[in-house]
């Protein structure tokens, strides 16, 4: 929290809701109600199941789908329901790097022009300005200039991803929203992306949303936390917040079915049964309690809404945070 | 790699593959039910006249004399003698070839022409209003038989409406055709200024090609929508949006990202398509090869279904050769692989 402070944030979402017709007049809700704010400077990370809804509102918040529901706030601006037109000059400022690199470059392009795709479209600048800046960024992104005038089938896939960033970071946005940047990369290819990202950050004091199912490396890239389940925000907290004392079910789960590195360690796991409800019929009341080991009755009935925990930056939707009943015991669940 | 050394792998890759058809027509042929010496003997025929007549085929050779003295006989161009036409069936089939090539040509052309744009359309809006047109189309297109449509076509317009010839060939016959130079009336024709020959040539090309042109389409059609639709969610193309490249950019990216495989798929339609081809020829007496060979396969005429298999194996193979060429040519990565 120390490194950003309280500034006017560079996104804010309230009630955003995206929902799909799947057909038969069904809908299939992929966002549920989400509020977030994201300041400069902030990596705020976001962590769910597939399927949870995380792409889905990465891509709302680029307006590369049309949310349903809600608000989303870019810089001061409300950018909801502008015109595709109207938002074209602001999309240098908000850029997004994909999960899969191979399918992210368009093959035909060399990975200069690649770079500079976005300088050409927001910038102009002339050819060989053109060229000089995808120099200074390849080598930002600590990739040889030489690459520059390859195509990316020449490139392994840390590289590739290394040129997504490059020129994600080209026309310096403000946000970058990152869906599962390192999921398709080796364990050793994807410190050094992390590594890169947070100098990046650290620079220009970019915030950015970065959506991952990993946890090891949410914790390792964000400040803040959100947890997503089917859609819905359950719990949110600063990283160390989270690691220390998760207190939605949830998170509880989530966070013990990861493994720590240290092999000594004793863990309490906690192994959620049964699958993940159908988002085409979300469960009434609170979404988890079809799986949750410490559900009462109201659970079914009542929406839970934020409740702090502990500090004022921690809120987790769960109701029985009151009576102290959401921590899962080992009996519970052995 | 250069388009030569392109060019030379794909031939000689080209060379067992040959190798391997002149042997599957061969034996396709030898196991089929097909008795030439029976046919051609006739009911009345004696115990020694059918002796003779096996003897005189080579039949009496044993299996693998019989396959290489065929193949020394295609590496010289000798495809053999049909019985029905008494001609060498080479020769049949390259006077007969022009034809089909023509037929084929313009229809998968039209039909390219026509499903592509549908595709691409249909793709950039799925499930929308258009979308569900052409898919009932497409349907409609893969459903109909393909001799039932030639039917109702000639019933149409050449009895009811009078519009087209009827279909009795490429051209009317009180018009003597143009000289030999493409072999296509039509081409020939026009660029010989025989405007008669072109218009006869014409009209009787419109109702088959259309033809052809609806039973190509609607596979085509198919295919250009899930290919465009896989470019237009792939992560490139969202990238493309997030920047906020114009809609009109970002479909441009989309028809070239697409082009390859459609180019492949058109490719294979080409090839795939010769049994409709046979039929539609069938229905319009257009005397090509597809036609020739049905006949061929009906009266049992064995050495010009061999010759029919065997021209239509490599025709397969140059079509693929070529569509392997173009996509070398727009496709930077293909050669580099």
């Amino acid at each position: 929290m120390s490194r950003t402070g309280t500034a006017k944030p560079v996104l804010s979402v309230r009630g955003l809701t995206k929902q799909f017709a799947v057909g038969g007049g069904r809908m299939l809700t992929a966002v549920s109600n989400v509020d977030l704010d994201i300041r400069p400077g902030e990596t705020l990370g976001m962590v769910g199941e597939s399927g949870s809804g995380k792409s889905t509102f990465g891509r709302a918040v680029l307006r590369l789908t049309d949310p349903t529901a809600g608000s989303v706030v870019f810089d001061g601006q409300d950018i909801t329901h502008i015109s595709q037109r109207r938002l074209r000059p602001m999309r240098r400022d908000m850029q997004m790097v994909f999960q899969d690199p191979w399918s992210a470059l368009n093959p035909r392009l060399r990975i200069g022009e690649l770079i500079t795709e976005p300088i050409k479209l927001h910038l102009g600048l002339s050819r060989s300005e053109r060229a000089d800046r995808a120099e200074a960024l390849a080598r930002r992104v600590r990739l040889s200039p030489d690459f520059l005038r390859r195509t990316p089938s020449g490139l392994s896939g840390g590289q590739l991803q290394r040129v997504c960033i490059a020129r994600a970071i080209a026309t310096s946005p403000k946000l970058l929203v990152l869906d599962e940047p390192t999921s398709s990369l080796d364990l050793s290819v994807r410190a050094g992306i992390l590594d890169l990202l947070a100098e990046i950050r650290d620079e220009t004091r970019m915030a950015m949303l970065f959506i991952s199912h990993d946890l090891a490396t949410i914790r390792l890239i964000s400040d803040r936390i959100v947890v997503l389940y089917l859609g819905s925000v359950v719990e949110e907290a600063s990283a160390e917040g989270l690691f220390q004392t998760p207190a939605h079910p949830y998170s509880q789960a989530l966070l013990s079915a990861h493994m720590p590195a240290d092999p000594e360690v004793k863990l309490a796991r906690h192994l959620l049964e049964g699958e993940v409800p159908s988002p085409i019929n979300l469960p009434p009341g609170c979404s988890f309690h079809t799986r949750c080991p410490v559900a009462i009755g109201a659970c079914r009935t009542t929406v839970p809404q934020p409740v702090a925990v502990g500090s004022t930056d921690h809120t987790a939707r769960c109701i029985r945070i009151q009576d102290g009943g959401n921590l899962i015991s080992r009996r519970e669940t052995a | 790699m250069n388009l030569g050394s392109f060019l030379l792998r794909r031939l000689l890759m080209a060379i067992p593959m040959v190798i391997g058809i002149l042997f599957v027509t061969f034996m396709l042929v030898r196991i089929g039910s097909l008795d030439p010496v029976g046919l051609l003997a006739g009911p009345t025929a004696t115990q020694a006249e059918f002796d003779m007549i096996r003897r005189n085929l080579g039949l009496d050779e044993p299996l693998w004399r019989q396959f290489t003295i065929y193949v020394g006989n295609v590496l010289q161009g000798d495809l053999g003698r049909s019985w029905l036409s008494n001609r060498a069936v080479l020769t049949d089939i390259l006077e007969r070839s022009v034809a089909s090539l023509e037929l084929l040509f313009w229809g998968v052309g039209l039909g390219a022409l026509i499903g592509i744009p549908i595709g691409l359309k249909a793709a950039f809006r799925p499930n929308g209003t258009f979308d569900q047109v052409s898919r009932i189309g497409s349907l409609l297109g893969f459903s109909i038989p393909t001799y039932w449509l030639g039917l109702v076509m000639l019933f149409v317009f050449f009895y009811l409406l009078r519009w087209a010839p009827p279909g009795m060939g490429r051209m009317s016959l009180m018009i003597s055709p143009p000289d030999f130079i493409t072999g296509s009336y039509l081409i020939d024709g026009l660029l010989q200024a025989e405007w008669r020959a072109a218009r006869s040539a014409f009209s009787h090309l419109v109702l088959p090609v259309i033809c052809m042109a609806i039973i190509s389409a609607a596979p085509i059609i198919k295919h250009t929508r899930a290919i465009a639709l896989e470019v237009m969610t792939s992560d490139a193309v969202r990238y493309a949006r997030a920047c906020g490249l114009p809609r009109r950019t970002v479909r441009r990216m989309v028809m070239r990202n697409s082009a390859t495989p459609v180019i492949t798929f058109v490719g294979t339609e080409l090839t795939g398509l010769v049994g409709t081809l046979s039929l539609i020829e069938y229905v319009f007496a257009w005397g090509g090869v597809g036609q020739y060979g049905l006949n061929a396969i009906v009266r049992g005429d064995f050495t010009a279904v061999q010759g029919y298999v065997l021209a239509l194996a490599l025709f397969s193979v140059i079509v693929f050769l070529v569509v392997d060429v173009v996509v070398h040519l727009i496709e930077p990565r293909a050669g580099r692989a």
